[in-house]
């Protein structure tokens, strides 16, 4: 046995195919991008523990992710916020944690996607499992876990092949995302879920924006609208008693420490804003919530500002778009002394 | 710290990196492996690492008290302070909740109304395994049969040295701390042979039990309903390549690690899903832990010395309490008891029916065994009993109009995998893969060895921890 001879082999062989698989992907059209997934939204989370009551915090679903963007906000507040929005989730899990395991007394700023946020407060529904396994992921993490996320940010920068997210995108690369493609029948019957194809990306500082094939290829969007159209389909029905009941103990806490509590209800567009506001009217939802919790609140159809944004899959708006909306949000939110500006100059 | 995490691969570049570098001396390098155990361990959960340290104090001064003391109770006495310590870290951490649990279902039972809170203690990562091994030495050291450790420092080794401290093999001291009496180093060949079983382990963990099997085990066994027959069988027998792929992983790893240090650890697993019955099983499977339950267990309990009944008794109670020790749970419980079962069966048959193995029926016989121990691991991997029986009513066609949970590509795949594994078992049984390798051509194995690194490398799973951490 020439072992020698084999590790030199195999050191040769896996070099060539690794470098092969890389480029197949590059020549595909992917980049090395940030996973969004729960070491980095952890990292944030630990931001809040020594956050002041100048700082913000976005919480929320998808919606408060793509239509807030950090740099937009931080230039016209001077402050940067600490993003903790998790797509597909309610937010409620998010405020619960910072109410009650840390002292934070800032601005919270929430956005109210009505589907996720009246849906349940049992810890089996997905938009609640999602979150709150963020937070879990957040008390639970070890220090291997946090060495390891330091290490994997360079990889995953430079790497195409080191995505893995943890959403399971339809055109994800590992292994894993590769055997999910393969389907042979429908043997369960069950409906089958279209393919749902990764549409933003984010940064290390949990900036997400859409990418720009979502923005301007119609067909691409289309793909999403689809899963839209799915996922509303299978929604179970809203529990806005619990919800608001689950809610309502928390805004009492924040609000006793001094905590400031901001509402914002993002654009939705097309088919997807008709089934919501077939499913959850205004009146019922959005004007029950600013009544009983009594805080900040800002719809986008209040504004002549929003009420011409498109968001390219119904649901999200374009990186031009959201720059364009963090801006405005932020003014009127001054304007109504809902927010300071901390700018020195 | 994970084998499968890029910390684990900086923290082994940096030991292999000090403990290379010539200028050191062998005590030096020694404690230098003792202080990245205890780096290995506490990048977990610092404060745990605490009982590491009270557990090699007391079984280290128990040890030395027990090479000089002649007086039988005074040895005794140091025998019980050190089974005290160890097993009280056991009962506290591992056992706690579940016995408080049980305590208040049986006042319950009686008619008298006790409640209590779960005490939600957490489980020290590894504590079954680094506490068996301290105890084998105590226990050895008492009955004569090793040496006392040279130097504390030997001693604190043995208890710690990081490859195998979280999930085994457990090693006896006299298989390992006298290894650390003289300075290793391991050879180029042994290095690289190391090398390659770490490949090889990690292959096992990432690709085979995270990737191919355990979605399909944890969609099965989490479902909640009636399931299809074919779908149960395709739960139980992912789960059953997961979980060996999982431990047999880590232990390849470990070996593989240790073995770049120059040191030799046991072989753990001999390709234990070609058995030839129940002996044989527990002779392949999980070796360190089944000759540990042999050694302080069976043969203490009488063994086969004090007639029939006496051994069955004691081989039942050693699968109960081996079953006891992977869990604090009754499912585990019976699954002990069904190996017990199983293991009496077999005796039985011996003695009543025997007949000689051929290669013609010895495949039969594997598959038979085979197909028995994926009933026990229905008990081992069901959280509730309900889960466990209407897995077995289906299994055994009893339900056969359960829902079709998966996918056909799904059970495609876990029945290729399943299969490969039991087809290679067998034809591996009688051989080591040392031996295939030494007759294999290195441009082979070179590209064996790149194929399986590439396939950890775009797998890139989230580090999900070894199943048998929680042991």
């Amino acid at each position: 046995m020439n072992l020698k001879q084999s590790l030199l082999i195999a050191f040769i062989i896996s070099i060539l195919s690794i470098s092969t698989w890389e480029l197949y992907w590059r020549n595909k059209g992917y980049y090395p991008t940030i996973n969004d997934d729960k070491p980095l939204w952890a990292m944030h989370r630990a931001d809040v523990e020594t956050a002041t009551q100048d700082d913000y915090i976005i919480l929320g679903s998808s919606r408060a992710y793509f239509d807030i963007q950090i740099k937009e906000f931080e230039k016209a507040t001077g402050k940067k916020p600490i993003q903790l929005s998790s797509t597909g989730s309610s937010p409620l899990p998010s405020f619960h944690d910072i109410v009650n395991n840390t002292a934070f007394s800032g601005t919270v700023i929430m956005g109210v996607t009505p589907g996720l946020l009246f849906s349940n407060t049992s810890p089996e529904a997905s938009s609640w499992k999602r979150i709150q396994s963020k937070i879990d992921y957040y008390q639970k993490r070890t220090y291997a876990q946090r060495i390891n996320y330091a290490l994997s940010i360079p990889l995953q920068q430079n790497l195409v092949f080191m995505s893995g997210d943890e959403e399971e995108w339809a055109d994800d690369i590992d292994l894993k995302a590769l055997l999910r493609q393969v389907q042979i029948g429908n043997r369960t019957q069950a409906p089958m879920k279209p393919p749902f194809y990764n549409f933003g990306d984010v940064n290390l500082d949990r900036n997400m924006s859409m990418t720009n094939r979502t923005a301007t290829d119609t067909a691409f969007a289309n793909t999403i609208i689809k899963v839209w159209g799915f996922f509303g389909k299978s929604a179970p029905p809203p529990n806005k008693k619990a919800t608001m009941a689950f809610f309502m103990e928390d805004i009492k806490k924040f609000k006793d420490r001094g905590g400031n509590l901001i509402l914002v209800r993002f654009p939705s567009s097309g088919g997807v804003r008709a089934g919501e506001n077939q499913a959850f009217p205004r009146s019922e939802f959005w004007d029950y919530l600013v009544n009983q919790t009594q805080v900040k609140s800002y719809h986008f159809e209040d504004f002549d500002q929003f009420k011409n944004l498109k968001c390219p899959e119904w649901s999200h708006l374009s990186s031009d778009n959201a720059d364009y909306f963090t801006r405005e949000l932020v003014k009127i939110m001054q304007a109504d002394g809902a927010i300071l500006n901390h700018k020195t100059n | 710290m994970l084998f499968n995490s890029l910390s684990f691969f900086v923290f082994l570049v940096i030991v292999l990196a000090l403990y290379y570098t010539p200028i050191f001396n062998w005590t030096f390098k020694k404690r230098v492996l003792l202080f990245s155990s205890y780096i290995f361990y506490s990048l977990w959960n610092p404060p745990l690492v605490i009982l590491l340290w009270i557990s090699t104090a007391v079984d280290w001064i128990t040890g030395k008290k027990l090479a000089t003391e002649e007086n039988k109770r005074k040895r005794k006495m140091w025998l019980m302070l050190s089974m005290f310590v160890n097993l009280g870290f056991l009962f506290f951490f591992k056992y706690g909740d579940f016995l408080l649990e049980n305590f208040t279902l049986c006042m319950n039972a009686l008619g008298i109304n006790f409640q209590s809170k779960p005490m939600n203690i957490i489980l020290p990562m590894g504590i079954s395994f680094y506490t068996f091994q301290t105890m084998s030495y105590t226990i050895d050291m008492y009955l004569k049969r090793t040496e006392r450790a040279k130097t504390f420092l030997d001693f604190a080794l043995y208890v710690t040295f990081f490859p195998q401290l979280v999930a085994g093999p457990i090693v006896r001291a006299g298989d390992l701390i006298t290894q650390f009496y003289e300075e290793k180093r391991a050879t180029v060949n042994q290095f690289i042979w190391g090398l390659f079983l770490l490949t090889i382990g990690l292959f096992q963990k990432v690709v085979l039990a995270d990737t191919l099997l355990s979605n399909t085990a944890d969609t099965v066994f989490g479902a909640g309903k009636s399931l299809n027959p074919l779908d149960a069988w395709t739960g139980t027998l992912a789960f059953s390549g997961q979980i060996f792929f999982d431990f047999a992983g880590y232990s390849t790893c470990a070996i593989g690690i240790s073995l770049m240090l120059g040191i030799v650890l046991i072989e753990n697993f001999r390709y234990p899903y070609a058995s030839l019955g129940f002996s044989d099983l527990w002779k392949r499977w999980h070796i360190s832990l089944s000759s540990w339950l042999k050694d302080y267990l069976y043969i203490p309990l009488g063994g086969n010395r004090k007639g029939i009944v006496r051994m069955y008794v004691a081989l039942m109670l050693t699968m109960l309490l081996g079953g006891l020790w992977h869990g604090a749970a009754w499912n585990f419980v019976v699954w002990g008891g069904l190996h017990g079962t199983y293991l009496i069966l077999e005796r039985l048959q011996r003695n009543y029916l025997p007949f000689k193995i051929t290669p013609q029926n010895g495949i039969f016989l594997a598959f038979l065994t085979f197909s028995c121990v994926n009933i026990t691991w229905v008990f081992f991997r069901a959280r509730e009993f309900s889960t466990a029986w209407s897995m077995l009513k289906s299994m055994l066609l009893i339900h056969t109009d359960g829902e079709k949970l998966l996918q056909s590509f799904d059970i495609i795949k876990v029945l290729t995998v399943v299969s490969l594994m039991f087809i290679c078992h067998w034809m591996m049984r009688g051989t080591s893969m040392k031996t295939v390798s030494e007759k294999t051509s290195p441009w082979v194995l070179g590209t064996v060895w790149a194929v399986l690194f590439f396939s950890i490398a775009i797998t890139q799973g989230s580090g999900e921890q070894f199943i048998y951490f929680q042991f």
